[in-house]
């Protein structure tokens, strides 16, 4: 599914980098501002899909040189894993740890949570999930 | 006793199965050496639990005593603990006893087979320590565990044959009703310690503590002991083949007969009657013990008696013999809750289970050794005493102890039950007349199927001649196995001799008898000096005596004459099968009337559900309907706009035609639903649901375009039905919404997210989620097992998603491929 539209391609090579970073961004903010792992790759699915719109499978290819599924697998995976490790400790599945640390060159404690391991791997998933089967569906087509 | 010593009889336990699973080692040509190391297992099991008997002595059955707990599931009430009183420590003798003759005979049995015996001793080891573990094990559960695992085994050993189909459903069904039984056992022992536990702060989880503490602790009018004490007496009428549930038994003799012979007349079958045993202390209280029982077991008895005099097939023969003894032995512990001069009415019970494991093993043991060299069927037997005279001795041997003639320990347990029954008219009044009418038809049947099988094989007058057009359908019929020659092929009859030669100590030798078994009885009244000789009968002439001669006289006649001469098959025979067929294609159908594959039928099963469920609500609260006294919802100009957008896109949805538009339609409600959200002030979910609208657009698009175009006509029909139930639910969904968007007075759930999402209150144990934006606190955080099982769910759709759609051509390797599209696109 490729829609030849040169303003569609040249804003989209904008476009993608701003998005991709805006996802990052979302899901890194998510635990205190608008966001999450879950928005966050939503977001980077749907960049990935236009760009796949506008240059191609090949261009998407060279973007995400992976199967999408291995991101699946890792996300899961990190998911589980961010999950199950409380329990060496002797906590509860998903038991989150919450802290700060200091950074040398700032001023503000860095607040932290254990629960961002787990939605990177939401946002994995979400990601591999979205994009695979649109890339999936679309070669169906083609 | 230490714990080492629960360990010892852990080890008496898994025995047989670990040098079972050890002869896997040697080399397929050492067949010797395999049967001596299989052997092993059983002695083992049999000597240490000797000497553990000789060492600490039975344990008494009104204070008895278990080996120490050792831990294994505390939680779940399964711990490792073994109790040996005289009816465990009995069966344990019993099973292990039987199993090294098993084991020998099964060296005889197989010949030369190596391929049958390799895979044999392991499958016996198995079974015979899931039985060990039944008799001995403490605690209740771990009994249950063990019990399903003589299923299991024993489905394995039935289905031997596995390139026999009739053989594997015969298997099946034996494994379907014995594991049925076993979930009602399960059942029953759950919600006996649930019952006890009621009021105390534990239940009784061990055979010992209901042993001691059951009598105090039971209320014989509760309903749930006496619901406790029906599901556990169903787990072992199932097991101990009573009406109807007895046609697995016979259905059973697919087995090899080393199979037979052991589980399915000495020790399988008998865990049924074990168990009752083990219940008769304390639960023959109720008044519903003798009530069920006592006829069931008469019913069995004569049942199974009728059904083998008109058999051909000498192990169906003793098949439905065994359903009557087994019918006999429940019947004895019914008769035990009666009361007779002030004891409990019945005598030397263990006895009365030893003698028949030591007629009947020996009689299944030379079935399976006849039909080996010569035929199985009795109608081919005639003068088989010319040809193989020491297997026709011992079957005679055994026969006449079927008879229960004097001189072997059977005629002394046939008198104690006829003198149970007999002693039951204090109780019952002239139902005794019945019961023991019911007994001198099974005696007569078993006297007549005595003088047949002597007539017959002696080749005497009145012996059965051969008919014409049999067939020989199951294992172990003449020419499957290769003889085997020399000293290994006479193990085929010895072991069989072994054990009925135990009958005549006890008939002969009656103190002898006493001596060993007066330890582990418990039951001992009128005849607690000892088992009364032979003679003791005729001294003491009475009822039950001249009952016996009746039925003597009466099984010679029926026996010679040519009264039940055919064979018949058992009714009881179709019950398996109907429920098999009633489960397999009435659920066939069910399940193609249910599953049409059709989306649209299952949406409108989960939408009438929905609907049922709520008018089921509004009545139950009529409250639901009232209109809250809230302000107008329609002050805030944006939203109504929005709202109407909404409410306009979903009614055109079911009016347009083309797939590609709705999908439109269905975005632009979806988009205006995100106008929504920003509106009210929701970024994070007006941001979710604005990604999502733009990915579920491309995907469906990409999915109608795959999918056939729907017929006008099938469009068409049903729509005004199908529209009404839209509109219903809609209304329905949308009343709650408004209604919950209107309780103010509740708690709500949002406020326990707002307050705990950094930093946490009391109600969390002062911890929070450490995040400020509540949406992804709750995401990650609270309700974190929800979003775990979302990108579960999530990734298994993917799979789906890639496995239904396989990879038509190979991913391009090289990443130039196709290059020209975005090369013309920069030019």
């Amino acid at each position: 599914m490729t829609i030849s539209s040169p303003v569609l391609r040249n804003s989209m090579r904008l476009i993608l980098p701003l998005t991709l970073l805006y996802a990052l961004y979302a899901m890194l903010k998510g635990h205190n501002e608008p966001g999450g792992g879950f928005i966050g790759g939503m977001i980077f699915a749907t960049a990935i899909c236009t760009y796949r719109m506008s240059h191609g499978f090949a261009a998407q290819l060279r973007l995400m040189p992976i199967h999408p599924r291995y991101l699946i697998f890792l996300g899961l995976g990190m998911a589980l894993g961010t999950s199950a490790i409380p329990l060496l400790f002797g906590y509860p599945f998903l038991r989150s740890a919450v802290g700060e640390f200091h950074l040398p060159f700032s001023a503000h404690p860095f607040h932290y949570a254990s629960a961002m391991a787990f939605d990177l791997g939401v946002m994995l998933v979400v990601v591999g999930v979205a994009v695979g089967m649109i890339t999936q569906l679309s070669e169906e087509l083609e | 006793m230490t714990t080492s010593t629960t360990f010892w009889l852990l080890f008496c336990v898994l025995a047989p199965t670990l040098l079972g699973l050890a002869t896997l080692w040697l080399p397929k040509k050492a067949i010797t050496a395999r049967t001596l190391l299989a052997l092993l297992g059983p002695v083992l099991s049999f000597a240490i639990l000797v000497q553990h008997l000789a060492t600490h002595g039975v344990s008494s059955i009104t204070a008895p005593v278990a080996s120490p707990v050792v831990e294994w599931i505390p939680i779940l009430h399964m711990n490792l603990s073994f109790m040996t009183d005289g009816l465990g420590g009995f069966f344990g003798l019993l099973v292990s006893g039987i199993g090294i003759l098993i084991v020998l005979y099964a060296r005889g049995y197989f010949g030369p087979d190596e391929a049958s015996l390799y895979r044999f001793y392991p499958t016996l080891g198995f079974f015979t320590t899931a039985m060990m573990g039944i008799v001995l094990s403490d605690y209740l559960l771990v009994t249950v565990m063990f019990w399903e695992l003589t299923s299991i085994s024993s489905f394995l050993l039935i289905g031997w044959d596995r390139y026999d189909k009739h053989a594997v459903k015969l298997a099946m069904q034996a494994f379907f009703t014995t594991g049925l039984g076993g979930m009602f056992l399960m059942g029953g022992v759950l919600m006996l310690g649930y019952a006890t536990g009621i009021n105390h702060d534990e239940g009784l989880w061990r055979w010992s503590e209901v042993l001691t503490q059951g009598a105090a602790r039971f209320n014989p009018s509760d309903p749930l002991i006496i619901a406790a004490f029906g599901l556990m007496l169903f787990g072992a009428t199932t097991k101990s083949a009573q009406w109807p549930f007895h046609y697995w038994l016979p259905g059973a003799m697919a087995a090899p007969t080393p199979v037979s012979a052991y589980l399915h007349s000495a020790t399988m079958v008998k865990a049924g009657v074990f168990l009752v045993g083990r219940m008769f202390p304390v639960f023959a209280v109720l008044q519903i013990w003798g009530n069920i029982i006592i006829p069931l077991g008469a019913f069995t008895m004569v049942l199974g008696a009728l059904i083998a005099l008109n058999q051909h097939d000498l192990k169906r023969i003793f098949a439905y013999t065994t359903v009557s003894q087994l019918g006999l032995l429940i019947c004895m512990y019914g008769l035990g809750s009666l009361h007779y001069e002030g004891h409990p009415n019945i005598e030397w019970d263990i006895t009365q289970i030893a003698n028949h494991a030591f007629y009947k093993a020996p009689l299944f043991i030379i079935a399976g050794a006849l039909g080996h060299y010569i035929s199985r069927d009795i109608t081919q037997l005639n003068g088989a005493f010319k040809k193989q005279p020491w297997m026709v001795i011992t079957m005679l041997l055994g026969g006449y102890a079927l008879a229960a003639g004097p001189g072997t320990i059977s005629f002394p347990a046939k008198e104690f039950f006829l003198h149970a029954i007999y002693d039951a008219h204090e109780s019952i009044g002239s139902w005794w007349m019945l019961l023991m009418a019911m007994a001198a038809i099974t005696a007569m049947c078993n006297v007549a199927i005595f003088v047949r099988l002597l007539t017959t094989l002696m080749g005497w007058p009145g012996g059965m001649k051969p008919a014409s057009g049999h067939g020989h359908d199951d294992h172990g019929a003449h020419g499957e196995h290769e003889h085997e020659h020399g000293f290994w092929a006479q193990l085929i009859w010895i072991p069989a001799l072994v054990l009925v030669s135990l009958q005549y100590v006890g008939g002969l030798m009656p103190g002898l008898w006493s001596q060993w078994f007066a330890p582990l009885e418990t039951n001992m009244y009128h005849f607690a000096e000892g088992v009364p000789g032979a003679l003791h009968a005729f001294m003491h002439p009475g009822v039950p005596l001249y009952v016996s001669l009746v039925a003597i006289a009466a099984g010679v006649t029926v026996g010679l004459s040519g009264l039940m001469r055919g064979a018949i098959v058992d009714v009881h025979d179709r019950i398996y099968p109907a429920m098999y067929w009633l489960a397999v294609t009435g659920g066939g159908r069910a399940f193609r009337t249910i599953q049409t594959g059709r989306f649209r039928n299952y949406l409108v099963f989960v939408l009438l559900a929905f609907l049922a469920a709520y008018v089921a609500a509004m009545i139950l609260d009529p409250a639901m309907m009232d209109v809250p006294p809230a302000e107008s919802p329609f002050e805030f100009v944006p939203g109504v706009l929005l709202g109407v957008i909404i409410c306009a896109t979903s009614i055109l949805m079911p009016i347009v035609q083309s797939r590609v538009v709705r999908v439109i339609i269905l975005g632009s409600c979806g988009f205006s639903v995100v106008g929504m959200y920003l509106l009210y002030q929701a970024p994070d979910l007006a941001l979710t649901q604005l990604m999502f609208e733009i990915i579920s657009v491309i995907l469906f698009v990409l999915v109608l375009r795959m999918l056939p175009d729907l017929k006008e006509t099938d469009r068409a029909s049903g729509r005004w039905w199908r529209f009404s139930l839209g509109t219903l639910t809609g209304l329905a969904i949308g009343w709650l919404t408004f209604i919950s968007a209107q309780s103010g007075a509740e708690p709500k759930l949002g406020e326990f997210f707002a307050k705990n999402s950094y930093t946490g209150t009391p109600d969390t144990q002062g911890r929070g989620g450490g995040g400020h934006n509540i949406v992804n606190v709750t995401l990650v955080d609270f309700r974190g097992f929800d979003t775990l099982g979302e990108i579960t769910v999530l990734s298994i759709a993917a799979l789906g998603v890639f496995s239904l759609f396989p990879r038509r051509k190979p991913l391009p390797t090289e990443l130039e491929f196709d290059d020209s599209v975005v090369r013309g696109a920069t030019a």
